[in-house]
């Protein structure tokens, strides 16, 4: 059941991303910042991902925005900074920057999370190859994207090991810490034995021949594609025409 | 009193998937058991539940008659100690000696106790002669066995090797048998996954035979190689002399001596 | 015809203090099964990376001699563009797997991109193979989440991909059930009938003995038996040499006591056996 937002060219969703981006840069007022934030929740309601860009959103951006919150209205003194306690302050030049930068990065982070949830991997490499990057290129992003699922299924097999002969893994802080070198020694080797070993399983594979590469999944451009990115930029033409808000 | 006990363990893992259902087995010191049967089968997972790295879903493990719920795997390594099928999962140090020493050191024996429990595991493992060399100046296969002896001198009561014949040449092969052998000699229980039928008929006296999930049946290897309806049922083939002797028209044959025996009579 | 030839190859690893292969002539003759036997530190694994032109191009080393793949020196040959030629699959199924892709469909079909196959030929491959191989329920799945054993079969499934004329599998059944292990020798009988020449190492002797045509036993880095497998699967000198003979050889030439016309298969046993001892 796949939405068909997937489906979109991946520059096209990039389009969507640079146009809310330079429309932030160049806004002044929070109003646009939280209008395009709106904006990126609309999106990922109609790609059905909500649920996971709130999640992913409140995980990373709210944080942040807190902190600079809470520095530049209690902490960073400006001119009109009424001293509350010790270095605590209370500036309301401060809460407006806050609010200001803080909407800012909301806007900004809210569309590229929405990117990042819409677009595959997989799409992102099939662009690129259709863009002709050389395929040692795209090799080197894919692998390395599933280096981290890799290491981590290998780091819990040799966890699983050294537990079997005694290796406390279990517990405190200290108890895990302990058990960190056991853990690391033979995944670092291993990694690098594997790593050796793969080289010749990609030449098996034909890597370096210096043959023209074909794809075996790739992604097309349709009309929609093509409108939407007309679309934002007539939008983009519209914004510094009728003045930048 | 058994030494190791499976009271109707099942596990299933967090997204539902059921990897072994009610098993139930005895396991006293001294016996050799080899645990057959095609992958997928559940034998890996039921027997990851005898040492704790995997906790049932339902049933109880008792080691020596007690509850091991309460118990971390690395405390129940202790006693039933497990050697991995790839090596290179284990293996830290940087000389084999100190490999070996890993486990009796951190039990905190006295240094000479340590010291003959290195010498004793690295001689039935063929390895008293590259002790202060680097595990991975050995080939794989070698490898292998650094880790068997690893396990060894921690002198758990029950000794688990999984897939200790994968790769093996028959020099090593006959090695791993030679261990086996004075393993049970010393009142250790050793339970063996292995998929060499020739292998099971030499070296084990009692063999579980796992399909769909399940232990399937329990027996000498007489009595499981020449259960035709088990075999079919679990996907498993004779061993070559029983084919031969099967064929043949002769029943019950294990060895071939025995076979000998029929044939000229 | 030899498809791949090894004249007076000697092969020294860098930091080893001897050469592990010595002075090796070998002649692999088209459309052959041959089986590879040996002890652990023989040189197997090595001699498979010479035939497939893998030592020296990818390893330091010296090497010499000479390694002719139809009759032209292989390192000749581009070492990407000859895994259209000659298959090759080691050990270890873990580092079988690319790393690249993250279903098993694109890992078959990765070689084929690499070649430059067009996709509607990649795509039919691609199903046929699975069939083949009995990867359809697991098509979808990240080849990394696999058994060991199913990460072989994609392995051997993603070679066989490539069409290539020459297949070297060292140990394809270490990790599998005997089923499986059944299987993939099944395919690599069908292999042998579209005409590819196979070259397998492999310690399960008794199967060899059902599907090798000619059988290889390195000792030390040195060949010390080349012959039919009838010729050297029934020569108890091999037990010498790092060498294992079929169950039903060794039944019969240590029991039975008979050294002439010994049988070397299951089916051959039999019928010796059904006809009389004294046959």
């Amino acid at each position: 059941m796949a939405n068909p937002i997937d489906k979109w060219y991946p520059s096209t969703k990039l389009m969507i991303v640079l146009t809310v981006i330079i429309v932030s840069m160049f806004s002044t007022i929070p109003l646009v910042q939280y209008v395009l934030f709106g904006f990126a929740i609309l999106l990922s309601l109609c790609s059905g991902k909500i649920g996971r860009f709130l999640n992913t959103f409140f995980k990373s951006i709210f944080v942040i925005v807190l902190f600079i919150f809470l520095v530049q209205v209690f902490i960073v003194k400006n001119d009109d900074s009424q001293p509350i306690w010790w270095f605590i302050g209370y500036s309301q030049i401060g809460l407006d920057t806050s609010i200001g930068l803080a909407s800012r990065i909301v806007a900004i982070s809210s569309i590229i999370i929405w990117f990042f949830q819409v677009t595959s991997v997989k799409d992102i490499v099939a662009a690129l190859e259709k863009a002709r990057i050389p395929k040692k290129v795209t090799f080197v992003i894919s692998a390395t994207i599933q280096l981290v699922p890799q290491m981590t299924k290998l780091s819990q097999t040799i966890t699983d090991a050294q537990r079997a002969r005694g290796i406390e893994t279990e517990g405190s802080v200290l108890v895990r810490m302990k058990a960190f070198i056991p853990m690391m020694g033979p995944l670092v080797l291993t990694s690098i034995q594997q790593t050796d070993e793969r080289v010749l399983t990609l030449e098996a594979r034909g890597f370096s021949a210096p043959i023209r590469k074909t794809a075996y999944y790739s992604m097309k451009k349709t009309a929609l594609d093509y409108m939407i990115v007309i679309a934002c930029l007539l939008g983009l033409i519209a914004y510094f025409v009728g003045g930048p808000l | 009193m058994s030494i190791l006990t499976l009271e109707n363990v099942s596990f299933s893992y967090p997204n539902g998937f059921e990897a072994t259902r009610n098993v139930s087995a005895e396991f006293q010191l001294g016996e050799a058991v080899a645990i057959i049967g095609q992958n997928g089968a559940g034998k890996t997972t039921t027997v990851k539940l005898m040492n704790g790295l995997l906790r049932p879903t339902q049933g109880r493990v008792l080691i020596d008659e007690k509850e091991t719920n309460s118990l971390t795997t690395a405390q129940m390594a202790k006693r039933v100690g497990y050697v991995f099928q790839n090596p290179d999962d284990q293996i830290f140090q940087d000389s084999i000696e100190k490999e070996i020493a890993f486990g009796p050191k951190k039990q905190k024996l006295d240094a000479s106790i340590v010291q003959t429990r290195v010498q004793e595991a690295a001689e039935a493992c063929g390895l008293e002669n590259v002790l202060q060399e680097h595990p991975y100046n050995l080939p794989y296969s070698k490898r292998k066995f650094i880790t068997i002896a690893a396990v060894m001198a921690m002198d758990p009561e029950v000794v688990i090797l999984d897939e200790p014949t994968a790769g093996q040449d028959r020099e090593s092969t006959e090695l791993l048998g030679g261990l086996i052998k004075s393993l049970t000699k010393k009142n250790k229980t050793v339970i063996t996954i292995t998929h060499d039928m020739e292998f099971v008929t030499k070296e084990f006296h009692r063999v579980l035979v796992f399909a769909e999930k399940k232990l399937q049946k329990e027996g000498t290897p007489r009595e499981i190689f020449w259960d035709e309806e088990l075999l079919q049922r679990s996907a498993l083939k004779q061993p070559y002399i029983c084919q031969l002797a099967n064929a043949l028209g002769y029943q019950e044959v294990m060895t071939m001596d025995e076979l000998e025996k029929r044939i000229t009579a | 015809m030899s498809i791949i030839e090894l004249k007076n190859v000697t092969y020294q690893y860098p930091l080893d203090s001897e050469a592990i292969i010595k002075e090796i002539d070998l002649s692999i003759e088209n459309g052959k099964v041959y089986g590879l036997i040996g002890n652990n530190q023989a040189g197997k694994t090595t001699l498979c990376n010479i035939m497939r032109g893998f030592i020296p191009e990818m390893f330091l080393g010296e090497l010499t001699g000479t390694v002719m793949y139809k009759e032209k020196a292989i390192q000749q040959y581009n070492i990407g563009a000859l895994a259209a030629e000659i298959g090759y699959s080691s050990q270890n199924p873990f580092t079988q797997i690319s790393g690249v892709k993250d279903t098993v469909e694109e890992e078959i079909a990765y070689g084929m991109e690499n070649i430059g196959i067009s996709p509607e030929i990649m795509e039919q491959k691609v199903q046929e193979l699975i069939e083949l191989f009995k990867l359809e329920e697991l098509k979808e799945k990240n080849p990394f989440e696999l058994s060991g054993g199913q990460k072989q079969r994609v392995a051997l499934a993603s070679i066989v991909a490539l069409d290539p004329e020459v297949v070297i599998l060292d140990e394809p059944t270490s990790q599998l059930d005997p089923q499986s292990t059944e299987e993939i020798f099944e395919i690599i009988a069908m292999l042998k009938k579209q005409g590819k020449t196979i070259i397998v190492v492999e310690h399960k002797v008794d199967l060899l003995a059902e599907y090798c045509d000619e059988i290889v036993l390195l000792e030390d880095g040195r060949i010390v038996k080349n012959g039919s497998a009838h010729q050297v699967l029934s020569d108890p000198d091999i037990l010498e040499h790092g060498g294992a003979l079929p169950q039903v050889s060794l039944f019969y030439l240590k029991h039975l006591k008979q050294n002439t016309s010994v049988p070397i298969t299951m089916a051959e046993a039999i019928r010796k056996l059904m006809g009389g001892v004294s046959q």
